[in-house]
Protein backbone atom coordinates (compact mmCIF):
# COMPACT_ATOMS: atom_id res chain seq x y z
CA UNK A 1 0.00 0.00 0.00
CA UNK A 2 1.60 3.03 -0.74
CA UNK A 3 -1.45 5.35 -0.39
CA UNK A 4 -1.36 6.79 3.21
CA UNK A 5 -4.29 5.62 5.19
CA UNK A 6 -6.46 7.13 8.11
CA UNK A 7 -8.70 6.36 10.41
CA UNK A 8 -11.73 8.50 11.49
CA UNK A 9 -15.30 8.06 13.52
CA UNK A 10 -18.25 8.26 12.67
CA UNK A 11 -19.95 6.93 15.77
CA UNK A 12 -18.19 5.51 18.98
CA UNK A 13 -19.44 3.20 21.52
CA UNK A 14 -18.50 0.68 24.05
CA UNK A 15 -19.93 -1.95 22.21
CA UNK A 16 -20.59 -0.34 19.01
CA UNK A 17 -18.40 1.71 16.21
CA UNK A 18 -18.91 2.70 12.90
CA UNK A 19 -15.48 3.75 11.51
CA UNK A 20 -14.29 4.95 8.28
CA UNK A 21 -10.78 3.49 6.75
CA UNK A 22 -9.15 5.50 3.83
CA UNK A 23 -6.23 3.97 1.77
CA UNK A 24 -6.74 0.26 2.17
CA UNK A 25 -7.39 -2.53 -0.64
CA UNK A 26 -10.80 -3.67 -0.74
CA UNK A 27 -8.64 -7.29 0.01
CA UNK A 28 -7.46 -5.90 3.56
CA UNK A 29 -10.85 -4.25 4.67
CA UNK A 30 -12.13 -8.07 4.10
CA UNK A 31 -9.17 -9.16 5.87
CA UNK A 32 -9.47 -7.04 8.71
CA UNK A 33 -13.38 -7.99 9.12
CA UNK A 34 -12.45 -11.67 8.54
CA UNK A 35 -9.90 -11.53 11.51
CA UNK A 36 -12.71 -9.52 13.67
CA UNK A 37 -14.97 -12.38 13.32
CA UNK A 38 -12.73 -15.54 13.84
CA UNK A 39 -9.15 -14.56 15.11
CA UNK A 40 -9.83 -12.92 17.61
CA UNK A 41 -9.96 -15.07 20.96
CA UNK A 42 -12.80 -14.87 23.37
CA UNK A 43 -13.30 -16.69 25.94
CA UNK A 44 -16.30 -19.47 26.29
CA UNK A 45 -17.62 -21.89 28.06
CA UNK A 46 -16.55 -25.55 26.69
CA UNK A 47 -17.16 -27.94 29.14
CA UNK A 48 -19.59 -28.59 31.83
CA UNK A 49 -20.36 -30.90 35.10
CA UNK A 50 -23.49 -31.29 36.01
CA UNK A 51 -24.11 -31.74 39.66
CA UNK A 52 -27.73 -31.79 39.83
CA UNK A 53 -30.46 -30.76 36.83
CA UNK A 54 -33.57 -31.35 37.85
CA UNK A 55 -34.97 -28.70 35.15
CA UNK A 56 -36.98 -30.37 31.74
CA UNK A 57 -34.27 -29.94 30.09
CA UNK A 58 -31.67 -32.01 29.00
CA UNK A 59 -27.80 -31.63 30.31
CA UNK A 60 -26.58 -31.76 26.91
CA UNK A 61 -28.88 -28.69 25.54
CA UNK A 62 -28.69 -26.49 28.95
CA UNK A 63 -24.15 -27.02 28.50
CA UNK A 64 -24.99 -25.36 25.08
CA UNK A 65 -26.94 -22.60 25.95
CA UNK A 66 -24.32 -22.29 28.96
CA UNK A 67 -21.61 -21.93 26.27
CA UNK A 68 -23.36 -19.58 24.17
CA UNK A 69 -23.17 -17.03 26.87
CA UNK A 70 -20.38 -14.51 26.37
CA UNK A 71 -17.90 -13.90 28.94
CA UNK A 72 -15.29 -10.63 29.35
CA UNK A 73 -12.14 -11.64 28.21
CA UNK A 74 -9.36 -10.74 30.17
CA UNK A 75 -6.16 -8.32 28.32
CA UNK A 76 -4.23 -10.03 26.22
CA UNK A 77 -1.02 -11.85 28.13
CA UNK A 78 -3.15 -12.99 31.23
CA UNK A 79 -4.14 -16.07 29.98
CA UNK A 80 -2.81 -18.70 26.53
CA UNK A 81 -5.28 -20.57 24.47
CA UNK A 82 -5.63 -23.87 26.32
CA UNK A 83 -6.24 -21.76 30.09
CA UNK A 84 -9.51 -22.90 31.85
CA UNK A 85 -11.80 -20.34 34.02
CA UNK A 86 -14.29 -22.17 36.66
CA UNK A 87 -17.65 -20.69 36.68
CA UNK A 88 -20.45 -22.28 38.83
CA UNK A 89 -24.04 -22.33 39.36
CA UNK A 90 -26.50 -23.17 41.72
CA UNK A 91 -30.01 -22.05 41.39
CA UNK A 92 -33.08 -23.40 43.10
CA UNK A 93 -36.85 -22.65 41.53
CA UNK A 94 -39.48 -21.25 41.16
CA UNK A 95 -37.59 -18.82 39.22
CA UNK A 96 -35.70 -18.14 36.06
CA UNK A 97 -31.25 -18.83 36.03
CA UNK A 98 -29.97 -16.11 34.43
CA UNK A 99 -26.44 -16.10 33.52
CA UNK A 100 -25.91 -13.53 35.97
CA UNK A 101 -25.85 -16.61 38.43
CA UNK A 102 -22.42 -17.49 37.22
CA UNK A 103 -19.77 -17.29 39.88
CA UNK A 104 -16.99 -17.05 38.44
CA UNK A 105 -13.54 -18.17 40.38
CA UNK A 106 -11.92 -14.92 38.14
CA UNK A 107 -12.88 -11.71 38.06
CA UNK A 108 -11.72 -11.12 34.51
CA UNK A 109 -13.77 -13.57 33.56
CA UNK A 110 -17.69 -13.19 34.32
CA UNK A 111 -20.65 -12.89 31.97
CA UNK A 112 -20.72 -9.92 29.87
CA UNK A 113 -24.46 -9.55 30.46
CA UNK A 114 -26.50 -10.66 33.45
CA UNK A 115 -29.41 -10.79 31.85
CA UNK A 116 -29.43 -13.79 29.22
CA UNK A 117 -32.22 -16.11 30.67
CA UNK A 118 -30.53 -20.09 31.05
CA UNK A 119 -33.58 -22.13 32.21
CA UNK A 120 -37.35 -21.35 33.91
CA UNK A 121 -37.34 -23.41 36.80
CA UNK A 122 -40.37 -24.64 38.41
CA UNK A 123 -40.98 -25.80 42.35
CA UNK A 124 -38.60 -28.06 43.10
CA UNK A 125 -36.17 -28.18 40.21
CA UNK A 126 -32.50 -27.17 40.75
CA UNK A 127 -29.50 -26.54 38.44
CA UNK A 128 -26.10 -27.42 39.89
CA UNK A 129 -23.03 -26.91 37.64
CA UNK A 130 -19.84 -26.48 37.61
CA UNK A 131 -18.12 -25.26 33.91
CA UNK A 132 -14.92 -24.52 32.04
CA UNK A 133 -14.52 -22.02 30.20
CA UNK A 134 -11.15 -21.54 27.83
CA UNK A 135 -9.92 -19.03 25.21
CA UNK A 136 -10.16 -20.31 21.55
CA UNK A 137 -11.21 -18.35 18.27
CA UNK A 138 -13.76 -18.02 16.31
CA UNK A 139 -13.03 -20.15 13.49
CA UNK A 140 -13.22 -23.13 15.99
CA UNK A 141 -16.70 -22.22 17.22
CA UNK A 142 -19.30 -19.41 17.13
CA UNK A 143 -19.51 -19.31 20.43
CA UNK A 144 -15.67 -18.09 20.81
CA UNK A 145 -16.74 -14.84 18.01
CA UNK A 146 -15.63 -11.31 19.79
CA UNK A 147 -17.26 -9.63 16.81
CA UNK A 148 -21.06 -9.83 16.04
CA UNK A 149 -22.52 -7.89 12.97
CA UNK A 150 -19.15 -6.90 11.54
CA UNK A 151 -19.30 -5.53 8.09
CA UNK A 152 -18.12 -3.11 6.10
CA UNK A 153 -19.43 -0.57 3.31
CA UNK A 154 -17.90 1.81 0.51
CA UNK A 155 -18.13 5.43 1.29
CA UNK A 156 -20.64 7.02 -1.05
CA UNK A 157 -19.74 10.02 -2.50
CA UNK A 158 -22.87 12.71 -2.90
CA UNK A 159 -22.49 15.49 -5.39
CA UNK A 160 -25.10 18.03 -6.67
CA UNK A 161 -25.52 18.06 -10.10
CA UNK A 162 -27.84 21.14 -10.58
CA UNK A 163 -31.52 21.16 -9.81
CA UNK A 164 -34.85 18.77 -10.70
CA UNK A 165 -36.51 20.10 -13.83
CA UNK A 166 -39.51 22.74 -13.25
CA UNK A 167 -42.21 19.72 -13.87
CA UNK A 168 -40.83 16.63 -12.72
CA UNK A 169 -41.64 14.88 -9.32
CA UNK A 170 -40.09 13.94 -6.33
CA UNK A 171 -38.59 10.48 -6.09
CA UNK A 172 -37.02 8.88 -3.12
CA UNK A 173 -33.32 7.90 -3.66
CA UNK A 174 -32.68 5.41 -0.75
CA UNK A 175 -28.80 5.11 0.05
CA UNK A 176 -27.82 3.22 2.94
CA UNK A 177 -24.42 3.55 4.73
CA UNK A 178 -22.41 7.06 5.47
CA UNK A 179 -22.34 9.20 3.01
CA UNK A 180 -19.45 12.36 2.08
CA UNK A 181 -20.88 15.71 1.35
CA UNK A 182 -18.24 18.37 0.82
CA UNK A 183 -15.34 16.22 3.27
CA UNK A 184 -18.14 15.87 5.88
CA UNK A 185 -19.26 12.37 7.20
CA UNK A 186 -22.51 12.13 7.32
CA UNK A 187 -24.73 8.60 8.40
CA UNK A 188 -27.90 7.65 6.05
CA UNK A 189 -29.52 7.32 9.16
CA UNK A 190 -29.78 11.14 9.86
CA UNK A 191 -32.30 11.54 6.40
CA UNK A 192 -33.78 8.33 7.02
CA UNK A 193 -31.59 6.46 4.33
CA UNK A 194 -33.69 9.06 1.31
CA UNK A 195 -31.12 11.36 -0.52
CA UNK A 196 -34.36 12.87 -1.54
CA UNK A 197 -35.13 14.37 1.91
CA UNK A 198 -31.74 15.94 2.57
CA UNK A 199 -31.63 17.60 -1.02
CA UNK A 200 -34.90 18.39 -2.00
CA UNK A 201 -35.61 19.28 -5.28
CA UNK A 202 -31.84 18.99 -6.63
CA UNK A 203 -30.15 16.11 -8.86
CA UNK A 204 -27.80 14.15 -6.99
CA UNK A 205 -25.31 11.28 -8.43
CA UNK A 206 -24.02 8.97 -5.84
CA UNK A 207 -20.64 6.93 -6.62
CA UNK A 208 -18.34 4.89 -4.44
CA UNK A 209 -14.84 6.68 -2.99
CA UNK A 210 -12.48 4.12 -4.19
CA UNK A 211 -10.35 2.82 -1.34
CA UNK A 212 -12.04 4.35 1.45
CA UNK A 213 -14.78 1.84 3.52
CA UNK A 214 -17.10 2.25 6.28
CA UNK A 215 -17.01 -0.94 9.68
CA UNK A 216 -19.63 -1.39 11.48
CA UNK A 217 -18.52 -3.13 14.11
CA UNK A 218 -20.15 -4.26 17.19
CA UNK A 219 -18.98 -6.66 20.02
CA UNK A 220 -20.51 -9.37 21.94
CA UNK A 221 -19.65 -7.86 25.58
CA UNK A 222 -16.39 -10.22 25.55
CA UNK A 223 -14.20 -6.79 25.13
CA UNK A 224 -14.72 -2.85 23.94
CA UNK A 225 -14.64 -2.05 20.31
CA UNK A 226 -11.13 -0.86 20.64
CA UNK A 227 -9.73 -3.82 21.88
CA UNK A 228 -11.29 -6.04 19.20
CA UNK A 229 -10.21 -4.18 16.02
CA UNK A 230 -6.75 -3.19 17.58
CA UNK A 231 -6.73 -7.23 18.31
CA UNK A 232 -7.73 -7.89 15.15
CA UNK A 233 -5.24 -6.10 13.20
CA UNK A 234 -2.35 -7.20 15.34
CA UNK A 235 -3.12 -10.60 14.62
CA UNK A 236 -3.09 -9.51 10.64
CA UNK A 237 0.36 -8.20 11.52
CA UNK A 238 1.17 -11.52 13.42
CA UNK A 239 0.36 -13.43 9.90
CA UNK A 240 1.94 -10.98 7.81
CA UNK A 241 5.59 -11.71 9.93
CA UNK A 242 4.76 -14.94 10.00
CA UNK A 243 4.56 -15.62 5.85
CA UNK A 244 7.01 -12.96 5.36
CA UNK A 245 9.36 -14.99 7.57
CA UNK A 246 8.51 -18.34 6.21
CA UNK A 247 8.86 -17.60 2.50
CA UNK A 248 12.75 -15.87 3.17
CA UNK A 249 15.14 -18.33 1.34
CA UNK B 1 -30.19 -50.29 41.19
CA UNK B 2 -32.24 -47.50 42.47
CA UNK B 3 -36.08 -47.12 41.35
CA UNK B 4 -38.93 -45.06 42.72
CA UNK B 5 -42.16 -46.40 42.80
CA UNK B 6 -45.00 -44.15 40.45
CA UNK B 7 -47.56 -44.84 42.99
CA UNK B 8 -46.52 -44.82 46.52
CA UNK B 9 -43.34 -42.54 45.42
CA UNK B 10 -41.02 -44.74 47.89
CA UNK B 11 -37.51 -45.57 47.30
CA UNK B 12 -37.28 -49.65 45.62
CA UNK B 13 -34.33 -51.56 45.37
CA UNK B 14 -34.74 -54.26 42.69
CA UNK B 15 -33.04 -57.85 42.94
CA UNK B 16 -32.50 -60.19 40.25
CA UNK B 17 -35.70 -62.45 41.67
CA UNK B 18 -38.31 -60.30 43.21
CA UNK B 19 -39.79 -59.20 39.39
CA UNK B 20 -40.37 -55.41 38.35
CA UNK B 21 -42.74 -54.81 41.53
CA UNK B 22 -43.28 -52.67 44.61
CA UNK B 23 -42.76 -54.08 47.59
CA UNK B 24 -44.79 -52.21 49.52
CA UNK B 25 -47.93 -51.50 47.26
CA UNK B 26 -47.47 -53.89 44.68
CA UNK B 27 -47.38 -51.55 42.12
CA UNK B 28 -45.62 -52.81 38.44
CA UNK B 29 -44.62 -49.17 37.09
CA UNK B 30 -41.11 -48.02 38.71
CA UNK B 31 -39.25 -44.55 37.92
CA UNK B 32 -35.52 -44.94 37.49
CA UNK B 33 -33.98 -42.07 39.11
CA UNK B 34 -31.25 -40.00 38.29
CA UNK B 35 -27.99 -40.98 39.53
CA UNK B 36 -26.14 -39.07 41.73
CA UNK B 37 -22.61 -39.02 39.35
CA UNK B 38 -21.48 -35.24 38.40
CA UNK B 39 -22.03 -36.13 34.68
CA UNK B 40 -19.69 -34.55 32.24
CA UNK B 41 -20.62 -33.02 29.37
CA UNK B 42 -19.27 -30.74 26.43
CA UNK B 43 -20.04 -27.52 25.30
CA UNK B 44 -19.96 -27.92 21.85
Amino acid sequence: MTEEYDVEFVETGDRKARFLVRGVTPAFANGLRRAMVADVPTMAIDEVRFIENSSVMFDEQLALRLGLVPLTTPPEGEFVDGDTVTLSIDVEGPGTAYSGDLVSSDSLVQPAEDNVPIIDLKDDQRLEAEADALIERGKDHAKHQGGVAVGYRHLQRVEVEGDLPEFEDERSQIVRGVIEDDGELVPTSEFDDDLSNRYPGKEVSVEDVPNAFVFHVETDGSFTVDELVTRAVESLEARATELEEAVQL
Amino acid sequence: MSYKCSRCKRDVQLDEYGGVRCPYCGHRVLLKERSRDVKEVDAH
